[in-house]
């Protein structure tokens, strides 16, 4: 799918993913800071309990005699109220009037009023050290109103180890829960849109040569209707394919044998005595048949090298062009002596997938131009080589050549170069250059040795499967 | 010559026996496959062009028909299809040679020479070209009833050149039939070889050419 803006359009893929994760990107927060609550919630009430058993204790050691509350309380008791592993504990007891009783007077300061028998928790600050107080509100004389106050105070150590605590097991859960969730999220996305990727690449595989159906098994049931638009379009395309053939067919079914009859009457009416003033009419008549012939048999050739790559009966095979080029002999020694010409050839083994009749063309045309345009007494040699791995069919004459500036547009159709004589249709290197670019093969058109002439090179491609020895 | 020709185009069918006859040979047109077999036992032809598309049964059907009847007559097929399906068909079911549409009438008749000496030679084990005839059981060659006096490997050279009237020979086929050539020494001792059988049979007006880089070639010193 490269090559298309992969940007504003949508993507399947986006969508799923971020319909996905947006909410994980809320839901996870909110459960962290959920986890975090709940853990937190009853640990700091335990470490506010533990206070107010010690306030409880204190209460209990509180004395009403005669209207007035005092403290009993010997050091060590104190001392062991007071003891704290972590935290600087301090207590302070307060008669109704605000008098201290016992601990610490600063820490009494803070007391809020209180009913009897009321629990108050606060945080505050005693010599800027923050700290967390219970306060409760104690009945300690014959007056309703005589509420002493107790109170007990520790540092923060323990609530904020605790609120740590809670805080990583909020995380660990959220991390535990967020990590896994996303990668999973991007896995299924991934694994839902695998068979549309494979499907892709399968139609990416297919050239305009082989428009093969697509299998449909494997592909999800969403993308099916696509892939089976696509495949009937193939189809279609091969059934237009199959009628240009059956076109082409029919059309050198029904050409060939009239102009079969031309060639042979115009031959043999040269060949029986006839009045002198005939022959130049019939000799125009013989050259018509001949060219008329060969015409058709190149346009075929044409048609039939674009219908070639879609047609899926033919199959390249594999063949030595060295041996094409000697079968050829035979059919360009003759008219190569006509010609005044010296044909020869310089053969080694050159193998190469291809079509044969095509490649028959092919060297036939080759031959057939430089038969035309070389000259009399010209010299033309047909050579094939394997270099590099790589099968070379070279035609090379040492006749009147192509200006540089002609080389390249003689490739194109029915293009005749300004000296060009004889009879040709401008077709011969257009059909040479599609059935080489057919077969993955360079045409191309050079002078030749010593600057004379013409050489054209076809360089096939290494043939796949193939070493390069 | 006695040719029989299964051709449904009337026009091409008259065009090549005219051609024919006034070369001296005799032509029998045929434009169905079905009477084919029963004509080939009446008539002692010399080959039989057969078009491949026929109305009816068609050539390659014919074809069959005909070898299936023992018949080893030399068979030339037509075909308006130069596809290799109809080309490698044709060959497979027993046919010599083939020809596509339009061809030109000197190549058809050329070929038709071509496969009739070749059945000559199983037959009468007498070939013959221009004056040059080569009686391939005694091993001679004469000009015009003069015999010339030839080597054994001219004799098998020859024998080889005579059977391929118009065909280039590869200078491989002809090393490979020198009993006692290897690759190595061969090219020039063939060269020589030739050169002295030019020599002995050009006078029977015949031509022996080489073919720069493959081979050989002999035909008749005047094309037909």
């Amino acid at each position: 799918m490269s090559g298309l803006p992969a940007e504003r359009q949508p993507s399947l893929r986006r969508g799923l993913l971020v319909w996905l994760l947006l909410p994980l990107v809320v839901l996870i927060p909110l459960t962290t800071a959920l986890i975090f609550g709940l853990t937190l919630r009853p640990a700091l009430d335990a470490l506010d309990r533990a206070s107010t058993d010690t306030a409880v204790a204190l209460s209990q050691i509180v004395e009403v005699r005669d209207g007035r509350a005092s403290l009993p309380l010997s050091e060590q008791t104190a001392r062991a109220l007071r003891a704290d592993l972590v935290d600087e504990t301090m207590f302070a007891v307060g008669d109704g009037d605000g008098q201290l009783l016992g601990g610490s007077a600063s820490l009494l300061k803070l007391a809020p009023r209180m009913q009897a028998g009321q629990w108050r928790f606060f945080e505050a600050k005693i010599d800027a050290k923050p700290i967390r107080v219970a306060a409760h509100g104690m009945q300690c004389g014959a007056r309703a109103d005589q509420v002493c106050a107790i109170l007990v105070a520790e540092t923060l150590g323990k609530r904020s180890a605790v609120e740590r605590a809670a805080l990583l097991a909020a995380l660990s859960g959220a991390l535990v829960l967020a990590l896994p969730l996303v990668v999973l999220a991007m896995l299924a996305v991934n694994r839902a849109m695998r068979p549309l990727s494979r499907a892709a690449a399968e139609v990416e595989l297919l050239t305009p040569d082989r428009l093969e159906t697509i299998d449909v098994r494997g592909v999800p049931r969403e993308v099916t209707p696509f892939v089976l638009a696509l495949n009937r379009l193939f189809a279609r395309l091969r059934a237009a394919a199959a009628a240009q053939r059956a076109f082409v067919s029919d059309a050198a079914h029904q050409l060939r044998t009239p102009l079969a009859v031309l060639r042979v009457e115009a031959a043999q009416a040269l060949a029986t005595p006839h009045a002198q003033e005939l022959r130049p009419a019939l000799e125009r008549l013989h050259a018509a048949a001949e060219r008329g012939a060969r015409l058709v048999q190149q346009l075929l050739a044409l048609a039939r090298a674009d219908g070639t790559a879609l047609d899926p009966t033919q199959r390249p095979q594999a063949l030595d062009l060295a041996h094409l080029a000697a079968q050829a002999a035979d059919r360009w020694l003759q008219p190569s002596l006509e010609a005044g010409q010296d044909l020869g050839f310089d053969l080694e083994p050159a193998w190469v997938d291809g079509y044969p009749v095509l490649l028959e063309e092919l060297l036939g045309n080759l031959v057939h131009n430089a038969i035309e345009h070389a000259g009399p007494g010209a010299r033309i040699t047909i050579r094939t080589r394997t270099e590099d791995g790589r099968a070379r069919l070279c035609v090379e004459d040492d006749g009147r050549g192509v200006p540089a500036d002609e080389r390249e547009l003689a490739w194109q159709r029915f293009r005749r170069g300004r000296e060009a004589a004889g009879t040709g249709s401008g077709l011969g290197l257009a059909i040479v250059a599609d059935i080489a670019r057919l077969h993955d093969a360079d045409a191309t058109l050079e002078p030749g040795s010593q600057g004379r002439g013409l050489r054209v090179q076809v360089r096939f491609a290494p043939r796949a499967g193939h070493g390069t020895t | 010559m006695h040719i029989l020709l299964v051709e449904d185009d009337s026009p091409l069918a008259e065009s090549i026996a005219t051609a024919m006859r006034s070369r001296g040979w005799r032509a029998d047109v045929s434009a169905r496959g079905e009477p084919v077999p029963a004509s080939l036992l009446q008539d002692a032809y010399d080959a039989l062009v057969l078009d491949i598309g026929l109305p009816g049964i068609d050539g390659l059907e014919t074809l069959r028909r005909v070898r299936e009847q023992g018949s080893y007559l030399p068979v030339l097929m037509l075909t308006a299809r130069d596809g290799v399906e109809d080309r490698v068909l044709g060959l497979e079911w027993g046919a010599d040679d083939y020809l596509v549409k339009p061809f030109a009438l000197s190549e058809l008749l050329a070929r038709l020479r071509a496969l009739v000496r070749r059945h000559e030679l199983r037959r009468s084990e007498t070939l013959v070209l221009s004056a040059l005839r080569f009686d391939a059981s005694a091993r001679r060659a004469c000009i015009a009833e003069r015999a010339i006096q030839l080597s054994a490997r001219e004799c098998i050279v020859l024998q080889y050149l005579m059977l391929k009237t118009g065909q280039v020979v590869a200078r491989e086929q002809l090393t490979a039939l020198v009993p006692g050539w290897d690759a190595a020494t061969s090219d020039n001792a063939l060269e020589m070889l030739m050169s002295r059988l030019r020599g002995k049979i050009e006078p029977g007006g015949v031509r022996l050419r080489t073919v720069r880089g493959l081979g050989y070639l002999l035909e008749p010193a005047a094309p037909a």
